[in-house]
């Protein structure tokens, strides 16, 4: 075996121009194949990091919408409003797959002040849990809970960058007061968050001081656990459309009445799309390889032209046909795993970088972390270790019909 | 006997067939210094490839060392040229980019012999022929006698049962040759077989045996006592 690699080292280095050119274009393929497949890890990492936690996945967004037929003595074109007492009726219709239903008030304008300072990012009504599923990090005190939201309790959240504003720092604000809509409210926590400045607070205690206890949302956030696969998701959402129809009077297969936007079924179907696209990176790198291959395979066959009566020499003194082929086949796994693996390096170094450029940007929203993991290097090495064995084969073969009379012929 | 031909003949195909070699009778026995002779298109070419097993006849035996060579598959053909002859070429068909040492291991190496053992061998050989101090000069680095002794000494490494070459002095100049002869002649004294097919009549003279060919038919023999103290058997024409 170790002098299979020296015979193979004293040909190729015999012929280094070549060599080098060849490999360059095999390195330059899996420089592109890298690069791809790093591309497609990005778009990946950053899909699973946008939709994190199983909670926010098995969730079904409804929102208000327009009849589009007429039904039980209504026109078309009504405009559906949800209400607060669409909750109850919707959790205990569906005991099974639904834990809660979630909704949400805003009152944007509202001032958060202290004696010294004030903020404008607004109120925020909210239910107990549903700050995990707006992904937010609690950086201090606590998150409002199911008694804050069933006293009316007046707690409050603040986002960090409000919290600093108005005390100094995150921790200094908890159990301090701040002054909303004319009320004192007791900051409880703080959080962070990607985008918002929002500042949480129970959404029954803000719901009563905006419109007076039960009333009109623009939206329903239902957590259905018991959603497991796409079957589970479709149906459930088809429960919800006519659990509401019959509380809003409208057709059941009346699609612009709400609409309904399953997060879970959309992540399954996401995934999927990402696993097609992960598919097709792998096709365009390794079609872009094949240029590459191609190339090796072509030089292979120039070399066994060149060298035809050095295999009859080889032929002559001994070789048998089989050694011709081995020696053929292996150089072609040598060239192209060597510049191959070059290409890796290069390729891994170049998706590092980019990372690190990019890593705390508005890019990173799109591609996160495009960095290749052991795993690929490893299926790269395989299709090196193939795509070179293919390359080889077509000159090997025609190497080994080279008859040891050519020994013989000078050249 | 080493070689014995029995009514060997060849026939290259083609639109018109070409009987090249007519039914060659040929009797070499071991220890023999034998030239081939003939002119081009004679077929001392196609008895040469035929001898050395590198290409096929049509009808008759060869029996080489007591094996008959005959529809052998190719790695039975190649295995038989690496144990049984050691072919020395007009051209020395050294391999360029390998030095001395490796150029005389390369048999080995097919034998599957280890390095450290094939590069020992080597040396010895090299030794033999007065080249230890070229061991690790590339051929490019060699007189055209130093390439054409490195090539002897490769043709001895697998001790092979019989040396073939072909024009073993053409490249070389008058001088040379007489240096490469000696060494045949030496080898020769040591018991080797050795076949050289030449056009040469200078190497021929210094063989102890000439076999002419001529039309794909061998000469007959005459011996007769040459100018020398050996004996020397030439064709009558001679």
């Amino acid at each position: 075996m170790l002098d299979l690699f020296r015979e193979i080292g004293q040909t190729l280095s015999n012929n280094k121009l070549r060599t080098v050119l060849t490999g360059i274009a095999v390195a330059w393929g899996i420089l592109m194949l890298i690069i791809l497949v790093s591309i497609s890890r990005g778009v990946y990492n950053s899909f699973e990091s946008n939709t994190a936690g199983s909670s926010a996945q098995a969730t079904i967004n409804i929102y208000s919408g327009t009849t589009t037929k007429a039904f039980d003595g209504f026109k078309e074109g009504r405009f559906v409003r949800l209400h607060t007492r669409d909750i109850p009726h919707i959790v205990d219709s569906n005991p099974e797959m639904v834990s809660a239903v979630h909704t949400t008030i805003s009152v944007d304008s509202a001032k958060v002040e202290n004696i010294h300072d004030y903020t404008t990012n607004g109120l925020y009504g909210v239910f107990p849990g549903s700050l995990d599923l707006e992904r937010c990090r609690i950086v201090a005190g606590r998150s409002i809970n199911t008694l804050d939201n069933s006293e009316r309790r007046r707690s409050i959240m603040l986002e960090k960058r409000n919290a600093e504003l108005l005390f100094a720092s995150a921790d200094s604000a908890i159990g301090q007061t701040v002054k909303s809509l004319g009320l004192a409210w007791t900051v409880i926590g703080v959080f962070e968050h990607d985008w918002s400045r929002n500042n949480y607070v129970p959404f029954n205690t803000l719901m009563r001081l905006a419109k007076g206890g039960d009333g009109y949302v623009w939206q329903l956030t239902v957590v259905a656990p018991g959603m497991t696969d796409e079957h589970s998701g479709r149906k459930l959402e088809e429960k919800l459309r006519s659990d509401l129809a019959a509380l809003h009077h409208f057709a059941p297969d009346d699609n612009g009445a709400v609409w309904i936007y399953n997060r879970f079924t959309n992540y399954l179907s996401n995934k999927k799309g990402l696993g097609y696209l992960d598919i097709a990176i792998w096709v365009i790198g390794v079609l872009t390889m094949l240029s590459g291959i191609v190339g090796v395979s072509n030089i292979m066959f120039v070399s066994v032209r060149e060298r035809t009566h050095e295999i009859g020499i080889r032929r002559a003194i001994g070789a048998k046909p089989r050694s011709i082929m081995l020696q053929v086949v292996s150089e072609s796994v040598a060239i192209t795993t060597l510049f191959g693996y070059i290409g890796v390096v290069l390729g891994m170094l170049l998706t590092q970088i980019a990372a690190g450029l990019i890593a705390d940007t508005p890019a990173s929203q799109g591609i996160k972390d495009p960095t290749v993991d052991i795993g690929i290097a490893i299926k790269v090495t395989i299709v090196l270790i193939i795509a070179g064995a293919i390359a080889g084969l077509a000159p090997a073969i025609k190497a080994t019909k080279v008859k040891p009379v050519e020994a013989l012929r000078d050249e | 006997m080493i070689i014995t031909l029995n009514d060997v003949n060849k026939t290259y195909p083609g639109a018109v067939p070409l009987h090249v070699l007519k039914g060659i009778n040929l009797e070499i026995d071991r220890g023999e210094l034998v030239a081939i002779m003939g002119a081009s298109g004679s077929g001392k070419s196609t008895l040469l490839n035929i001898l050395g097993i590198l290409d096929n006849y049509d009808t008759g035996t060869y029996t080489l060392n007591g094996t008959l060579i005959r529809d052998l598959s190719e790695n039975r053909a190649a295995e038989l040229r690496n144990k049984l002859i050691g072919f020395v070429f007009q051209s020395f068909n050294l391999i360029g980019y390998k030095n001395a040492v490796e150029n005389v291991a390369l048999p080995l190496y097919y034998q599957g012999v280890g390095r450290r053992q094939r590069n020992r061998l080597a040396m010895e050989q090299l030794e033999r022929m007065g080249l230890a101090d070229r061991a690790h000069h590339l051929p490019g680095e060699l007189s055209g006698g130093q390439k054409q002794r490195v090539a002897i000494a490769r043709s001895l490494i697998t001790n092979p049962a019989l040396i073939l070459a072909d024009e073993p002095t053409g490249a070389l100049d008058s001088r040379t040759s007489k240096e490469v002869m000696q060494v045949f002649r030496d080898l020769n004294a040591e018991g080797m077989t050795i076949v050289i097919v030449t056009h040469d009549p200078g190497v021929a003279a210094q063989c102890k045996r000439v076999i002419r060919i001529s039309d794909g038919l061998i000469v007959p023999d005459n011996t007769i006592t040459a100018a020398g103290s050996t004996t020397v058997t030439t064709p009558d024409n001679a």
